[in-house]
Formats: C-alpha cells, sequence, structure tokens
C-alpha cells in the first residue's frame, strides 16, 4: 500500500513545526462516525495533544456542562534503537512528512532519522479509523535501518485513560492486538514483554512492520464490551490485508457518491474534498443516538456540542449524498425530542425548544457566562433566546423528506418534530394590539445583537415552520389515516391546531417593506448607526473585538448572513429582485464574525449571478482550517462551515435547485473553473450534475 | 561552571547610573556578578570611576570595574565578547538627543549585542528598581517567542508574575506560518474564549516550561504600541521583554520602537 499520490487528494505537511501541531493534528484526524482521534505524532512532541473520542460519550464535572470524553489514546507509539529514543528533533531528521490521504482515508507519515552515532532509520507509519467496520482502527509502522543493524524496542502501551473506562455510565472498552512482520511477510520471533511492547533484532537493509489493532466497544452497543472487544481485535489482527481493503473499499464507495469533482481550481478541489472527507469521517448512520459537534470528532473545543450547524449547514451533504446518515442525523433530534418538550414547557410554551446546545440526551448546556481574555465577563444568552434552532431542525426534517420521500421515517419521526416545533412557535409568538403576531426578545443568526424584537430569520423560518406542519397534518391525514390518528391521540393534536397555526403564520410580523422589498434584520435595526467596514479590511479580529461589545450593538454591523441566511433557505418563496436587494443590503455590512458566514456568502453570490464574489468569498470559506498561519482549527476543524462549502459548490457554482419535480441547475461557475460534478440522490434515483452540460439520471436508490 | 555576569557600561554620565539600581536587582536574581565598564573617550584620572560611583558602592558590593578608553560602543562589545554576560543593562542614552530612540552607544550595543539587553530610562535616576511584574508582549507568531524564555526565566528566579499581552489591530494576519492571531471568527464566545486562551497558553508553555508560574494573558486592541504601554502603567510593570527581529522596518519595527521610545519601566530586548 502506498499514498496517494495525487494532489487533489492529498493535504501534505512536510518539515515539522512545533507551533502547527495542534492545528495539523484537527486537519489529520481519522474518523468514522463511530470514533475519531485526532494525527498527533505517535511518539508525542511538547506540543501534542492526542486525543480519541467515541461519538456521543460526554464527561460531566459537577458545576460545569458535559465535553466529550477522552478515552485511552491509542495512537502512542515510543521506539529506541539501541537504547536511543526515535524522536522528532533528535538527531537529524533526513525526511519528514505527513499525509493526510483523503481519498483511501488514511494518515501516512514518512520519516528519514538518523541519530548521533549517525544510524539512518527510515519509518513509514499508517493510521486509520475503518469505514468498513467502525469498531476497529488500525495503525501500522514499517521500518527499514538502512545502515546499520540493531535492537528495536518498540512500545505501544494504551495512554491516558485505562483501557476499560466507565464515563457518564457508558463502559468504553478498548482491546489491542500486534504483531511485529519480518521482511518476508512472517511473524518475527519478537519478544512481547509486556502488553503492546516488543523487542526486535533488525537486520541493515531489511524491512520489518508493526501491525497494531485496536478494538472498540461500549456497553451502548453490547452488554460485554470488553469481551466483544478483545475477540474483536484478536480476530482482525489476523487478517490486516483484509480490514484495511475493506476500509479502502468503504472510501472508495463513499467517494463515488460524494465526490465533487473541479476542473480548473485545484486548490478549491482539494478544499471540497477536505470537506467531504471530515463530514464522512464524523458520521455514522448505524447509530441515530448521536449526531455531529461543532468540530465533529477532530477536538475538544466547543465541547462536543451539537449546534445548527447540523441541521442547517451539514445536513444537505448528507441528505444528498448519504441518505441514511442524514437520517441518523434527525434520529438524533427526534430521540431528544423530550427534552426539547421539556425546555418549551419550563419557559412557559408548549411543543418543543431544542437545545441551542446539546450533548447526548438533548438538554440545554449552553454555558451560561464567558470571562473573554480582556477580562470581561459575557453573559451568554443563546440558551435561552436563539430559538430558532426549533425551526431549524424542522427545515432539516422537512428537506430530507422532500430529497428522499422516506415515508417510514415522516410518520414514525419526522411529523412528530414537525408538529411539535409549530407548537412551539404557535405558543411562543404573542398577539399584539396591532393585529400581528410577534416574537420578541430572542437572538437570531447574528448573534451581535441580543435580545431582539421579531428578529426576520427566526420570524420567517417560524412562519414556514408553522405552515409546513399543517401541510405534513394534511398530508399524513390522507395518506396515512390510521398512522395519524395514533399520532394525533399521542401528542394530543387538537383538530382546529392545524388551522391556528396558519393564522399565526399569517398574522406573523416579518418586518418586511413592500416599497424597498427589504427585510429589517429586527425591529429597529434601521435605525442603528452605519459603520463602513473597508477601514477595517483587512483585519485578524472580529469585529466586535475591534469595536467593543456595546458599541457593535449599537451599530448595524452583522455577525453572520440572517436575513440573507433566510433568502438562502427560502429561495423559492421569495421573488428575484427581493433576493438581489437584501443581499445587497446585508452583504457589505456582515464582518464575518462566524466561520459559518463566508460560505454562504459565497453560495448566495453564486446564485444570484456574482461569481467574482462568490469565488472570493468561497476561498476564504475554504482557507478557515487550511490556512497555516491563523490557528484557526487548533482545537478542531469547522465542520459546519466544512458542511457550507459543499453547499456553495453545488448550489452556488452548481445551482442545484431542488425546488421543482425534477433537479435543475443554473451554471454559476465562477472564471477559474471549467466545471464541476456532483452525484446526488432525489426522490428514489440517483443523478449526476455536470456544470456546465446538465443534470442526467444514473440510476435508482443501493 | 562560571558565575553569570551581569555587564553595566557607565560613562561617568548621571543618566548612565540609572541602570544600576536595575542591575543590581537583575544580577542578584540571576546570581550574577556585576561587571561595570567605564569607558571614557580618553584616560581616566586613577579614582575617576570610584568617584563617579560613589554613591552607589555601598550597594553594590562585589562588583567589578573595568575602566577602558575607546569608542564606547565598540568597548561594551568587546568586553560583552570576552566575558560573555548573561545580560546588558545599560541607559537608554545619557544625554537628550531629540527624537532619537536611543543614543548612539545603545543603539550600537543593542544591534550588535551577543546577549540580552536590558534598556533603562535615565528618568529613573537611582530610584530603588524591584522585580514584580513581568510584561511580554506578543503578536502571536513563533518568532516573537523569542522574548519568553528569558522573560519566564526571569520571572520564575525572582518571583514575579509574567503578564503577557496580545494586541489586535486592523491589518492581515501575520504570513509567519505557525502563527497564532487572535480569532478571527469566533463562533460562540462561550467556546471560543476559553479555547484560545488555554491554546495560547499551551503555546507559550511549549517554548518555554512555565511550571509554577503565575501568567496571565491579556487581549487588547487598538495601536500595539499604545495599548502595550498602557497595560503597563495599567499594571505597574517593572520590565518589558521584547523580541527584536534586528530590523527597523515597519510595521513590526514601529511597534518595537514605540514602547522602546516611550516606555517608563526598562525594557528588555531579546533578538528573534
Amino acid at each position: 500500500m502506498a499514498p496517494t499520490v495525487d494532489p487533489g487528494w492529498i493535504i501534505v505537511e512536510e518539515g515539522f513545526t512545533l507551533t502547527r501541531e495542534h492545528e495539523l493534528e484537527s486537519l489529520f484526524t481519522i474518523g468514522n462516525g463511530y470514533a475519531g482521534s485526532r494525527g498527533s505524532l505517535e511518539e508525542g512532541s511538547e506540543l501534542s495533544a492526542p486525543a480519541t473520542f467515541v461519538a456521543g460519550v460526554y464527561a460531566s464535572e459537577p458545576g460545569s456542562v458535559p465535553c466529550i470524553a477522552l478515552v485511552a489514546d491509542w495512537t502512542r507509539l515510543s521506539a529506541t534503537i539501541e537504547g536511543n529514543p526515535l524522536r522528532l528533533g533528535q538527531g537529524d531528521d533526513l525526511e519528514h512528512r505527513r499525509i493526510l490521504d483523503m481519498r483511501q482515508g488514511i494518515l501516512w507519515r514518512e520519516w528519514r532519522h538518523q541519530d548521533g552515532a549517525g544510524r539512518i532509520t527510515r519509518m513509514r507509519t499508517l493510521r486509520l479509523a475503518s469505514l468498513a467496520n467502525r469498531h476497529l482502527l488500525v495503525q501500522c509502522v514499517t521500518i527499514t535501518p538502512e545502515n546499520y543493524s540493531g535492537s528495536l524496542s518498540i512500545n505501544g502501551i494504551l495512554t491516558g485513560p485505562v483501557a476499560q473506562v466507565t464515563i457518564n455510565g457508558i463502559t468504553i472498552a478498548m482491546e489491542v492486538a500486534s504483531r511485529v512482520m519480518d521482511h518476508a511477510g512472517h511473524r518475527t520471533r519478537a519478544i512481547e514483554l509486556i502488553d503492546g511492547r516488543h523487542n526486535v533484532e533488525l537486520t541493515m537493509g531489511k524491512t520489518y512492520r508493526l501491525d497494531r489493532i485496536v478494538a472498540l466497544h461500549t456497553s451502548r452497543d453490547t452488554t460485554e464490551p470488553h469481551d466483544k472487544a478483545r475477540g474483536h481485535a484478536e480476530r482482525a489482527i489476523e487478517d490486516m490485508a483484509g480490514v484495511i481493503g475493506e476500509h479502502c473499499d468503504a472510501w472508495r464507495a463513499r467517494w463515488k457518491t460524494s465526490d465533487v469533482p473541479v476542473d480548473g481550481d485545484p486548490a478549491a478541489q482539494r478544499a471540497l474534498r477536505f470537506a467531504v472527507y471530515h463530514l464522512v469521517t464524523a458520521a455514522n448512520p448505524r447509530d441515530d443516538r448521536v449526531s455531529i459537534g461543532a468540530r465533529g470528532l477532530t477536538g475538544t473545543a466547543y465541547k462536543g456540542h451539537i449546534f445548527w450547524d447540523t441541521d442547517i449547514f451539514m445536513l444537505p451533504f448528507f441528505i444528498l449524498t448519504y441518505p441514511e446518515a442524514a437520517r441518523a442525523l434527525l434520529m438524533y433530534r427526534y430521540h431528544t425530542l423530550a427534552a426539547a418538550r421539556a425546555k418549551a414547557a419550563r419557559l412557559g410554551h408548549r411543543g418543543a425548544f431544542y437545545a441551542w446546545e446539546s450533548a447526548e440526551n438533548g438538554e440545554e448546556v449552553t454555558p451560561p457566562f464567558v470571562i473573554a481574555p480582556d477580562g470581561e465577563v459575557i453573559r451568554i444568552f443563546t440558551g435561552e433566546q436563539e430559538q430558532h434552532i426549533s425551526a431549524d431542525v424542522a427545515f432539516g426534517v422537512w428537506k430530507y423528506w422532500e430529497a428522499t420521500a422516506d415515508e417510514h421515517f415522516l410518520v414514525e419521526a419526522g411529523a412528530e418534530i414537525l408538529i411539535e416545533t409549530a407548537r412551539f412557535w404557535a405558543s411562543r409568538a404573542a398577539h399584539e394590539e396591532d393585529g400581528r403576531y410577534h416574537i420578541r426578545g430572542v437572538i437570531g443568526p447574528d448573534e451581535y445583537h441580543e435580545t431582539v424584537d421579531d428578529n426576520a430569520y427566526t420570524n420567517g423560518l417560524a412562519q414556514w415552520n408553522l405552515e409546513v406542519a399543517a401541510q405534513v397534518v394534511r398530508l399524513l391525514t390522507e395518506r396515512w389515516p390510521t398512522e395519524c390518528r395514533a399520532l394525533s391521540r399521542r401528542l394530543a393534536l387538537e383538530p382546529d391546531e392545524p388551522r391556528r397555526w396558519l393564522r399565526v403564520a399569517r398574522d406573523l410580523y416579518t418586518g418586511f417593506d413592500e416599497q424597498t422589498g427589504l427585510f429589517e434584520q429586527f425591529q429597529g435595526y434601521f435605525e442603528l448607526e452605519e459603520i463602513d467596514l473597508a477601514p477595517f479590511t483587512p483585519r485578524n479580529a472580529p469585529m466586535d473585538v475591534l469595536l467593543g461589545r456595546e458599541r457593535i450593538q449599537r451599530s448595524k454591523i452583522i455577525k453572520q448572513p440572517d436575513v440573507v441566511m433566510l433568502v438562502h433557505l427560502l429561495w423559492e418563496r421569495m421573488p428575484p429582485e427581493v433576493r438581489r436587494v437584501n443581499f445587497s443590503y446585508y452583504e457589505p455590512r456582515c464582518g464575518h464574525g462566524s466561520s459559518l458566514s463566508p460560505a454562504i456568502h459565497a453560495l448566495v453570490a453564486a446564485r444570484l449571478g456574482d461569481t467574482a464574489l462568490a469565488e472570493r468569498y468561497f476561498r476564504q470559506a475554504a482557507e478557515i482550517d487550511l490556512a497555516d498561519n491563523m490557528g484557526n482549527a487548533a482545537a478542531g476543524i469547522h465542520i459546519g462551515s466544512l458542511g457550507g462549502l459543499w453547499q456553495a459548490a453545488v448550489f452556488g457554482f452548481g445551482g442545484l435547485s431542488l425546488s421543482g419535480e425534477k433537479p435543475e441547475h443554473n451554471s454559476n461557475l465562477p472564471r477559474s473553473w471549467h466545471s464541476v460534478s456532483v452525484r446526488f440522490y432525489w426522490r428514489g434515483r440517483r443523478y449526476e450534475l455536470v456544470v456546465p452540460e446538465g443534470i442526467k439520471e444514473i440510476g435508482h436508490n443501493p | 561552571m562560571s558565575q553569570p555576569v551581569v555587564l553595566v557600561p557607565l560613562d561617568g554620565s548621571e543618566q548612565a547610573l540609572s541602570a544600576l539600581p536595575v542591575a543590581k536587582v537583575l544580577s542578584e536574581i540571576e546570581s550574577a556578578a556585576l561587571h561595570i565598564v567605564y569607558v571614557g573617550e580618553h584616560e581616566p584620572a586613577v579614582d575617576e570611576p570610584g568617584v563617579r560611583l560613589g554613591r552607589e558602592v555601598p550597594v553594590l558590593e562585589g562588583y567589578t570595574i573595568d575602566a577602558r578608553v575607546g569608542a564606547p560602543a565598540a568597548v561594551i562589545l568587546q568586553v560583552a565578547a570576552e566575558i560573555k554576560p548573561r545580560l546588558i543593562t545599560m541607559c537608554k542614552h545619557s544625554s537628550p538627543e531629540d527624537g532619537k530612540l536611543l543614543g548612539r552607544t545603545a543603539m550600537k550595543v543593542l544591534q550588535n549585542a551577543p546577549c540580552p539587553v536590558v534598556l533603562v530610562p535615565p528618568e529613573r535616576g537611582a530610584t530603588p528598581w524591584r522585580l514584580h511584574h513581568i510584561l511580554v508582549p506578543h503578536d502571536g507568531t513563533p518568532s516573537t517567542s523569542a522574548a519568553l524564555p528569558p522573560a519566564a526565566d526571569l520571572a520564575q528566579r525572582g518571583r514575579a508574575e509574567l503578564l503577557v499581552a496580545h494586541i489586535t489591530n486592523i491589518g492581515a494576519a501575520p504570513a509567519e506560518s505557525g502563527s497564532f492571531t487572535t480569532p478571527f471568527y469566533v463562533d460562540q464566545p462561550q467556546h471560543e474564549w476559553p479555547a484560545w486562551t488555554s491554546e495560547f497558553v499551551r503555546r507559550l508553555a511549549c517554548v518555554c516550561p512555565l511550571g509554577h508560574l503565575h501568567v496571565r494573558l491579556f487581549l487588547a486592541h487598538g495601536n500595539p504600541a499604545a495599548e502595550v504601554l498602557r497595560l503597563s502603567k495599567r499594571q505597574s510593570t517593572d520590565l518589558i521583554v521584547l523580541a527584536w527581529r534586528g530590523t527597523w522596518e515597519a510595521p513590526r519595527a514601529a511597534v518595537f520602537k514605540g514602547i522602546l521610545r516611550e516606555a517608563q519601566c526598562p525594557t528588555m530586548v531579546v533578538r528573534a
């Protein structure tokens, strides 16, 4: 086996820059949706932060919000040649390169090291999290003594938390099986001193290989995780080639449905594959009790918490290319409905008010405050006020249904989410003297402005949620009357509730001005201070840091698309002129203080035909994790932004539209792109969009 | 291993003596000997250095006085080459030169010194000095981290507090690979700021072991030099430690020069 050579499929880091280690560990994470491991150096460094996470396993400390838990570090390996440790920076590193091979889902490392005695050792390591069998983690190390014969000691003991640990009532068991193979492919007479440690006599010029397989099982999957892990590891080590081969086959199959080939822009191509790679490594279609946190399984930042990023930014990728993973993500929202209902009830509302940040069970886990580095104590209101999350979840449900026509999901789970979220809005909106319904005291996607009245995005999506819920009740009544009656009974759905939802939707204040075609982002927004962003460009800090929170709240500067987000999501409901005037108004006022912002601006600019502006935003989005001079990705990659990047390519530049009976497209390619293509599932069929040529049907759902 | 040395150049002026209280404390912290080099353009009178130092002699036990003749900067650098001091501590200028950042001698020593140079404002006079707070401005680039090991070492030995200031301003992110600046994207402040602070401190710790050192990280925005000086004043810092790339080119050197010119406390310059 060898790393992929095509630069469009690999992220390469040559040499070693200590201060980049944390970013590289995030970028080079391997994962399969069940587990993820940061791409740390095997032997460690002063700045290494190795971490392996299991999706859905959180640790809770008294007095603090839950945080995704670290399990034992299985990647750690230390080797000595004649007693001298092999470490970067000790001796001469003649060559050192790390390669994230996105095509094969493998992290490679190639290293030629010369020690103080002149001994040259060549090493190549391979690391993967099997996509074919999600319980297996694999590490292979080949070692060649180029100019000497001598003794090697290699130690691969699990470090960190013990191999079997119980976190929050979940037992996680990790078992390692290992072997050392000689150049002829036979097991050596390596002496296994204790678990994971081998001594091998090396012969000059011969290549030796250490194989390690870690089997990972939890009590969420099986009643005997330790036994299962041990048996699994012991069997798998006997068929390393098969384990690796099946993993590569699984990635090949995944890329067949998910790749987005771009002709003409190698950087964009690489960035898109980086996005798809991390989206795939974060998802597990076989586990519908977990979702994807804001940094996936690549770091501890954001504590593994799940935000609207999943429903609005990542889900479209999964719906169209990996629908079984999309379904699992939506079922997580279904399984956490109870917590959403409890949150709504606690605040005196009906229905379901989803957590702005949720973890294993859907309860609200947003930290209530933070101390900023300038010493300011910032009260965090998003947990109470960022209520659009409920409509975001509903939006994802409906988009999945539209794309898949998955009746079972709609009847068993999706309809209930739509109904309960609509109920929330119907009780949350207050009927006032002007005859309109208002939703006061919220935060929209633009989090620079808190406790605002009638946020355009919130109200616009709430209105949509109410209408769609009424539509789904009608649909259930017509097509699945028995199931509908059962659901109505279970939810105590009153016959006139859908009519009431429609009344609320009709009379809900939207902030739309017929004269100008503009939505006012919230009541009073147009009276705020106008601040030109041009003098603040370029900058390397967000606008709220540069101006201060109070000033920014008094200004029209927004953090990320809010009205523009509404235009994007409800594109078909907006007349072309409304889309254009709102983008033209709000785009220059956006400070892009969120990593979710540039990709959506790229998407909308492309759909509006401004491909030069779209390309600029696309590049900005692509650099969020991949630029090497800001350290953005140190504590995890921005997976929501990566989902946005995919959307910008497909819906923006590719112009894919799924609002009609058949998929349509409108080419919005930027100048440097000769073509882009994407394969997707739509209502039981598979299609291929090649821009600028067109869309063709290529088969049925498997 | 020979005892470390703190080198203090004097030229007979009152201003130059302002370096002595600082050098004295630094030599105590470093367990170093104090090596005073008196440099004159001509042969000194027999006891001239002693006369000039008269006031200070009682508090400078164990010092060595080395009287030399010649071009001051060349002589100081020659002595530094001979005795390999841990630090050179000297006054910024011994006579006011309008608009000049440093006196000619201090400038030449700074440019060519083989070790960090502590520059003392002459306005300090003979006031006793202490080391309780050390401030290190850090722009997030790996090269700026050169200032950290000596600052942390001093703080640990002197049981002082280490303050690290990161100042954001309008401008592009530094081009240097491995830089870590203020996050451009703060998706959720409740997560981003703790993660950023932790990452910043961890990067500092990988450059030099912080041990039990008390480190405080400050984030401010605005003109970097002005903000560092403001913070220095507000926190009553006793020493500012600056990394210098050896050039006077804008924009980074503008910050360096601004702090060097206006700092009311001594400034230690470490070559990046």
